[in-house]
């Protein structure tokens, strides 16, 4: 049964597929997004969240190093709300090759990325936690970008200009009449309906499922998901990024977030990109190679451990994994493959998804007879919360958490939580202590159509993701769900499932790092909830 | 610093315990804490054996004793020193006006913040679940900005465990604070004040009253005396039942408030702040520990040390990477199934037990640690408590139970 229609349907809720549909909308072109879980629950939010300088390919690919500095600097202008602009350094310790640094420094003077040279003094000076054996330094303009925001914000403002999105609607076939795609067979995965929605064009974004994607239209798309392992930690280990100075290989970048660091990542090729599990070896490595640039890493508490797939395209006969190239390709499958209106986009990287999404869309527009230009690096991706509304916030809001509340929510979103901390005051109730959650934030953010479960909300409020790992927002959470979701959404029915679920969903991350701190936030989580609390339930037997 | 004849590192439930224990044998008692303990985390309710090895329900602590395997702390600490630490507690509380109910023969079952029974061996009157078994309607009381306490999750599941044929009804009272949110601590605070117990009563009186039970958070009363406890009760005219709840813990501060005052009526010195950060040996034994305080290190010598520095949980035993165990003041050796397939189950709730929460001091029948060969390494250093190897103090309920009866062990030993 035919339900909805769009010009176009984009595939995949990732950097990529937001990318375009933000870049179709604002040329005017009718675009529907749809997403067969959760926005952004893949490789755009599984990574370290650095915003490239350029500089990591400086030597080896200086043209993906010059769409990287370009990028950057646009991001940071229309992303305010979602990028860091924290500044990076390049770094060489003991043992590491100085014969690199030349070369590296001629790739980025070509470039055009602008480095400058640290004096041993200043760097440790800048970042007091780096090693004693630190050599090099140069500072560049690498920075920080928070995937979920970034995704959302993109989807934001899509839709001021007509885009819309679908989460929770999985693909489930293509419907191909003269080897012409008619129309797409979509599953609701949340009401498990089935139905039709008819396109012009359908634009396979699915990232590392993007050759299950074409799968389903009977056509290949060689596509090699190389997962990659990160590790989380508790503290702001740095307030750069840094990288290390050497040719690009495992554990190299440390990245700060708001209160925490990401140190990623391996690169493993993989067959399935559902596959996100991790094992001591990779986090072994990970913090082997980690510690030669911060010494005492072993001692600061890992918060979790996860993992993500890239999206490699690998043309046939060409190397996958570490050596592929993080370039990416536009397929006109009816050029390619003799089938009319699908195309699909693989490959590349986060730093770049705009300028991929605007090449892309300069070759999906005219076919559909459109020629207005792309805009998309002309308008910031939302308008940004005023000085004035932050200050009147102050009054009913944990001061120093106005500002991340600020940036995740936005302009509207923030005025009507702000509002309602003000007229009701027991919505002024801290859930997370870590994020400064309130009340007032996850009713609205339930109210959105896109959140279904506990696990929805966590994503867009960062709910339970901080220092305590939800040990004590996990029985809050069950309480929220229980009075926001009862029976909308399977899994969302028992208030002790529902809290088993939302710390095994933490749990996923712990057990890879169940040594040093880590041991001890688990013997207090499960004294918490399975001795206090005993979840595993009464007189059982 | 004069000698002491025993040195106790530690003050949690287990440390505190060998100490009174320790002054009641005539010996002079130093106690070395750092930190809260592990009191504002804790129940403050005796745990014994609450599930067995396959996760049932233990009818009976001292049966379910019995069938734990000869590596558990219970098998080495033995039987009758397991009933005389009972007595022994239970005797302490009384004596300090909190006495506590149960016994080894029969499982007790209180009702938790959440609405589920859990199991446990001892626990003050208030805590009481089973009393409101029979009670013909529940009413959940919850505090308007009271964190952690749901009353329609304790109502929903509550009603799984007692049945639905109860009656079930909640209210939620205002303590008329307001400005922030609320802990159990202050909500008891407010109770404890005539001006609130005032306040409090009026405003559930009405729902209350014969054959009914009034299930209340952690909140009547900071102080392990029954007060607002015995006077509720009347002033309903029916059962009213505390539940456990989130960390501030009431109950477990006022087990530690009563223990402490049991301490100093012994003449116990206890330092506080004081780190224990080295063992001075000579020979097989141990001669002084070294602690740092805030401002200098002061060196403690006794005949004998017990150690209840808390396992991984508190800090005792560290494990900066996978196998590197290390036990931090002795540096007594660390045992442990440190493999990376069983170490940690993945499941957080599991069937099963979590390897890394067994891991621990290996000891003797006489609770002292010995290396692979069961050779005693320390001759007058005994592990009680989280520090000890073979149990899973949460999937088997069973951690301030290991923690009293070992501490009694070794104080008499």
């Amino acid at each position: 049964m035919v339900k909805d229609k769009a010009t176009v349907v984009v595939v995949g809720g990732g950097a990529t597929g937001v990318g375009i549909l933000r870049d179709l909308s604002m040329r005017g072109i009718d675009a529907l997004l749809i997403e067969k879980l959760d926005m952004v629950n893949g490789a755009s939010s599984r990574y370290h969240g650095l915003l490239h300088s350029g500089a990591r390919y400086a030597v080896k690919d200086q043209e993906a190093a010059k769409e990287c500095i370009k990028e950057n600097t646009i991001l940071r202008r229309i992303g305010k709300s979602c990028v860091e602009a924290t500044t990076g350094m390049f770094v060489q310790v003991e043992g590491d090759d100085p014969d690199f640094v030349d070369p590296w420094l001629k790739g980025c003077a070509e470039s055009g990325i602008s480095t400058r040279e640290l004096s041993k003094e200043e760097a440790l000076r800048l970042e007091p936690n780096l090693s004693r054996k630190l050599k090099v330094a140069y500072e560049v303009p690498d920075g920080a970008i928070d995937g979920f925001r970034m995704s959302w914000q993109n989807l934001q403002s899509a839709a001021r200009y007509g885009g819309r999105y679908k989460t929770y609607t999985e693909l489930i076939k293509v419907n191909i009449e003269n080897a012409t795609v008619k129309s797409i067979t979509v599953r609701d995965n949340v009401t498990k309906e089935e139905y039709d929605i008819e396109c012009e064009i359908l634009v396979n974004a699915a990232g590392p499922w993007a050759g299950k994607v074409a799968e389903l239209a009977g056509l290949e798309c060689n596509v090699s998901p190389s997962k990659g392992t990160l590790i989380a930690f508790n503290q702001r280990i740095t307030n750069h990024v840094v990288n290390r100075l050497r040719k690009p290989s495992n554990g190299d970048i440390f990245v700060p977030h708001g209160s925490i660091t990401i140190l990623g990542t391996s690169s493993i090729t993989i067959p399935d990109p559902e596959d996100t599990s991790t094992s001591w070896e990779e986090v072994e490595e990970l913090m082997k190679t980690g510690v030669g640039v911060f010494e005492h890493l072993r001692d600061y508490r890992i918060l979790r451990v996860f993992a993500g797939s890239r999206p490699l395209y690998v043309p046939k006969g060409a190397e996958g994994g570490r050596n592929a190239s993080r370039g990416f390709v536009t397929i006109d499958h009816e050029k390619e493959d003799g089938l009319k209106g699908m195309m699909t986009i693989c490959g590349g990287k986060f730093t770049t998804y705009r300028l991929m999404a605007e090449k892309f869309c300069d070759v999906l527009a005219p076919k559909l007879h459109n020629t207005a230009k792309c805009r998309t690096a002309e308008e910031d991706l939302v308008p940004e919360v005023s000085e004035a509304e932050k200050k009147a916030a102050r009054q009913y809001f944990p001061s120093y958490g106005v500002n991340l509340a600020a940036t995740r929510l936005g302009v509207e979103k923030f005025g009507d939580v702000v509002k309602t901390l003000k007229e009701q005051p027991e919505t002024r109730e801290v859930l997370c202590e870590c994020e400064n959650v309130t009340m007032a934030e996850i009713q609205r953010i339930a109210a959105e159509p896109t959140s279904h479960c506990v696990a929805d909300v966590r994503r867009r409020t960062r709910l339970g993701m901080g220092t305590c790992q939800g040990n004590y927002c996990a029985i809050r959470s069950a309480a929220v769900a229980n009075k926001l979701f009862k029976n909308k959404f399977e899994g969302c029915s028992d208030s002790l499932s529902d809290m088993k679920n939302f710390l095994q969903a933490r749990w996923k991350g712990i057990t890879p790092v169940m040594a040093g701190k880590t041991l001890r936030e688990a013997e207090m989580t499960r004294g918490m909830y399975e001795l206090l609390f005993n979840v595993n339930g009464g007189r059982r037997g | 610093m004069s000698k002491s004849d025993v040195v106790i590192i530690g003050n949690g439930v287990a440390g505190l315990m060998a100490a009174l224990v320790s002054a009641d044998e005539g010996k002079k008692v130093t106690l070395l804490s750092y930190g809260a303990g592990t009191f504002p985390l804790n129940s403050g309710v005796i745990d014994i054996l609450g599930y067995d090895e396959q996760g049932k329900a233990v009818n009976s602590p001292i049966t379910g004793i019995d069938q734990v395997p000869d590596s558990h702390p219970y098998k080495k600490i033995g039987m009758a020193a397991i009933e005389d630490a009972i007595k022994y507690f239970k005797k302490t509380v009384a004596d300090e006006g909190f006495a506590y109910t149960g016994s080894l023969k029969e499982q007790q079952w209180l009702i938790t913040g959440i609405g589920t029974l859990k199991p446990t061996c001892l626990l003050p009157e208030s805590l009481q679940g089973s009393r409101c078994f029979d009670a013909s309607e529940i009413v959940i009381v919850g505090v308007k900005g009271l964190k952690d306490f749901y009353v329609d999750m304790v109502k929903e599941n509550l009603a799984k465990e007692l049945g639905a044929d109860k009656k079930y009804t909640t209210i939620t009272v205002d303590t008329y604070i307001t400005g922030r949110d609320l802990t159990t601590r202050d909500v008891a605070k407010w109770v404890e004040s005539d001006k609130g117990y005032g306040e409090f009563l009026a405003q559930i009186k009405g729902q209350a009253g014969a054959g009914k039970a009034v299930i209340v958070p952690q909140i009547l009363g900071t102080k392990g005396d029954y007060v607002v406890y015995k006077k509720l009760s009347k002033d309903l005219g029916c059962t009213v039942v505390e539940t456990t709840g989130m960390p501030p813990s009431v109950n477990g501060i006022r087990l530690r408030d009563v223990l402490l005052s049991a301490l100093k009526k012994k003449g116990i010195r206890v330092v506080e702040n004081a780190k224990a950060e080295k063992a001075i040996v000579k020979g097989d034994k141990v001669t002084a520990i070294e602690a740092g305080g805030e401002v200098r290190t002061q060196t403690y010598e006794a005949d004998k040390f017990i150690l209840a520095t808390g396992g991984f949980y508190s800090g005792g035993i560290t494990m900066r990477d996978f196998g590197e165990y290390k036990e931090m003041v002795f540096g007594l050796p660390v045992e442990g199934d440190c493999v990376e397939e069983r170490w940690v189950n993945k499941q957080l709730f599991s069937d099963k037990k979590q390897a890394f929460s067994m891991a621990g001091v290996r000891v003797d029948d006489s609770l002292r640690a010995v290396d692979e060969s069961g050779n005693v390494v320390l001759k007058n250093v005994y592990v009680v408590g989280r520090n000890l190897s073979g149990y899973d103090f949460c999937f088997e309920h069973s951690g301030n139970g290991v923690a009293l009866t070992s501490a009694y062990k070794a104080a008499k030993a």
